[in-house]
């Protein structure tokens, strides 16, 4: 498979670092508007071609793959072009700035029988795979309701979300800053309960930044089960918190961390299940202190181990000719989740 | 050589509100130059007593559309801005999106001439022995990227920097300062490690490449209309030789520190990196990440015991610093007025940073 990758910033290291370790995959060229950035990420990955105009690429190198790793608002345009020269699409997260063009990038790709695949890599985290893994069999249970929270203090001095001197590109989308991490609390709830029927959200500013809204909250009623969906940029500290609760067991795990616990019901005494549970929950919770850093120390993916894990799936389906770990029905459905939480409609 | 030089010249300095931009402008001014000083959008400039015909141009270089403007009437540019702070990739997109848009800008100048800050981080500290001088060797690839974010970026800051002048047939100076103090930068990451009171000072008798604030800053003024610095590059550092010791002992005395020097031997520390990275590597199958005062490239970096002899700059720019270590010293702690110490300074401090972004999770 050779492989073209647009953009060379922050995502793209990531990208770039887990193509060069999988079989089968030749990075063949990168793409940057900026000449040196693309000549630096050439040098650092070992590529033998690097670009600064992105058609001019896809002409000369026509590469199987394209990965899109731009800012937001130029996914649409870069990934229709690359579909539109026959390649398949890996493109970061938000797809696009609407659901309209997410949903032209679907029949497009269609068309072109081209696989078109949003990264939505905290899906294929450890944990959380883990825990569909146990859904899946049954050991679970049903799933009743999902939790997902980001607390992350985007407001603070530097931050390039609310830089004074450079407004961060996705301002200009429909949700600001937040709506750049709706596609993660979006694709988990589509996850554990499936495609949404409705939604109420509220969107709240509580400090004076350049942020349209800081504050984000939201109900879901979905195909099974309801999620409750959050961002908050105030509470702290750091934390992404997943619970997902099913009829024999709930879990919590903090993905920005190795943090997964779980409690079970049991048999036995009853007086006796609450000890049993906080000691598991105790031993997890010290598991999870020490691989959290040995996974700092690793020198892997550390929390983008998710990403690792998609492109792996990609790009052994795409060799194969099997079905790509993320599906266009399940972009169709996460990004119809998103539309809806950003319509002043469904709002209160 | 542009016809420029030898007359007063109007400047454009970016970065100009950083520590070593501020002394610039002053150097610049007291030259008989007007200066066009380029800051950020939201940078407050009341607090920097400039002179009335000083021109502030605001604009962040990775955004702003309106540059070419930065450079009307302007004969010279000085560049010192680079981002400073963030994680890696900011600090590399940053630095070299901001270089190659603002020389963008230049190209459709009349402007010929540039006086650029490098920084004593390109070099390959690993294979330089005795002393360290402008022909020693650069890092490069595949090194380079395992050395931090400031040096990836300053080292692709000054590709950039070269490639375009030389495309656009401009006079290019390169200056490449030691460690920058002064008034707003009185500690120094290159005296050691901090652990609470303790000050672990590696190699406490190795001389520091230090370049005094002011005297840097008379180094890039004189460069600006000098003919004999046009294609030249200089390593920037002062005459006199000071330890890390000495260094340390009077920043403790004279902001009123408490704390004990702790001298640690290099060889020691070195193979303490050595045999961490080994065993790092050992354990993680060759991939382990281990903090950046571990990495042996890092470490030499920033404590390696060489010699920084500053002949080149005495005898092509017959240039001496205005100011000695004790007279230094003097004018950057006078009145007790000095900062908290910065918690890790980089090797050069332009500190004129187009944005600062600090590393942290992003929403990837």
């Amino acid at each position: 498979m050779r492989v073209g990758v647009i953009g060379t910033g922050h995502i793209a290291r990531q990208h770039l670092s887990c193509l060069r370790e999988l079989a089968g995959v030749e990075i063949a060229a990168v793409c940057d508007l900026s000449r040196g950035l693309a000549e630096a990420a050439a040098e650092r990955f070992g590529v033998p071609r690097w670009f600064t105009d992105s058609r001019t690429m896809l002409d000369e190198i026509r590469p199987d793959v394209v990965h899109v790793t731009t800012p937001p608002t130029s996914h649409y345009r870069l990934a229709s072009d690359a579909i539109q020269a026959g390649s398949h699409v890996l493109v970061e997260k938000p797809i696009t700035v609407s659901f309209d063009e997410v949903e032209s990038l679907l029949d497009q790709a269609r068309d072109k029988n081209r696989a078109l695949i949003e990264d939505y890599n905290y899906v294929f985290n450890k944990p959380v795979q883990r825990l569909l893994n146990m859904i899946e069999s049954g050991e679970f249970g049903h799933v009743v309701h999902v939790e997902v929270l980001f607390c992350l203090d985007i407001l603070a001095k530097g931050n390039p979300f609310c830089d004074p001197n450079a407004p961060h590109p996705c301002l200009t989308m429909p949700g600001g800053a937040i709506a750049d991490f709706l596609p993660h609390l979006a694709s988990l709830a589509h996850a554990f309960v499936g495609p949404h029927r409705g939604v109420r959200s509220t969107w709240r500013k509580r400090s004076d930044s350049p942020l349209p809204s800081d504050e984000f909250q939201a109900m879901v009623n979905a195909e099974r089960g309801t999620a409750a969906l959050g961002f908050s940029a105030h509470a702290q500290p750091d934390v992404f918190w997943l619970r997902v609760y099913g009829t024999k067991m709930r879990a919590a795990a903090n993905l920005f961390e190795t943090r997964l616990t779980i409690e079970r019901t049991r048999g036995g005494p009853k007086p006796l299940v609450p000890l049993f549970n906080s000691l598991d929950e105790a031993r997890a919770v010290r598991r999870s202190a020490f691989g959290s850093l040995v996974r700092k120390l690793s020198g892997g993916p550390g929390a983008y181990e998710g990403l690792w894990a998609l492109l792996t799936k990609t790009y052994e389906a795409l060799n194969k000719g099997g079905q790509p770990p993320v599906s266009s029905q399940q972009i169709q459905e996460v990004n119809r989740l998103i539309d809806d939480l950003k319509k002043p409609e469904y709002q209160f | 050589m542009s016809d420029v030089v030898g007359k007063p010249l109007k400047v454009l300095v970016t970065g100009a509100n950083g520590l070593l931009g501020r002394s610039v402008v002053t150097a610049l001014i007291d030259r008989g130059h007007r200066v066009r000083a380029m800051v950020r959008p939201a940078t407050d400039v009341s607090h920097l007593h400039w002179p009335n015909d000083v021109e502030i141009f605001r604009a962040d270089l990775r955004v702003s559309r309106e540059l070419q403007s930065a450079f009307e009437g302007i004969d010279v540019l000085v560049h010192l801005a680079a981002v400073v702070t963030g994680g890696e990739e900011a600090q590399l997109a940053g630095t070299v999106i901001g270089t190659e848009r603002l020389l963008d800008a230049m190209a459709r100048s009349q402007a010929r001439r540039i006086v650029f800050a490098g920084t004593f981080s390109v070099y390959d500290w690993s294979t330089i022995r005795r002393q360290l001088t402008e022909d020693s060797p650069l890092e490069q690839a595949p090194d380079l990227y395992e050395r931090d974010g400031y040096a990836i970026a300053k080292m692709w800051q000054e590709r950039v920097v070269r490639r375009m002048t030389q495309e656009s047939g401009w006079d290019l100076t390169v200056l490449r300062p030691g460690f920058i103090w002064g008034k707003g930068n009185e500690y120094l990451f290159g005296l050691g490690q901090r652990a609470g009171p303790l000050q672990l000072l590696f190699g406490a008798r190795r001389r520091l490449p230090l370049t005094y604030v002011e005297n840097c800053a008379d180094v890039f003024a004189e460069c600006v209309s000098i003919p004999a610095a046009a294609g030249q590059t200089f390593n920037v550092v002062d005459s006199d030789d000071v330890t890390v010791w000495r260094y340390a002992g009077q920043w403790m005395r004279r902001t009123g520190k408490r704390g004990v020097r702790i001298p640690v031997p290099y060889s020691l520390a070195t193979l303490a990196t050595r045999v961490a990275q080994r065993t790092s590597k050992l354990i993680f199958h060759g991939k382990g990440k281990l903090p950046s005062i571990l990495v042996p490239c890092r470490f030499e970096a920033r404590f390696k015991p060489l010699r920084f002899p500053n002949t080149k700059l005495r005898t092509v720019l017959g240039w001496k610093p205005k100011f000695s270590f004790e007279e230094a010293l003097e004018r950057t702690y006078e009145a007790g007025q000095c900062n908290q110490p910065a918690a890790m300074a980089t090797v050069v401090d332009s500190r004129t940073a187009f944005t600062p972004s600090p590393s942290g999770r992003g929403s990837g």
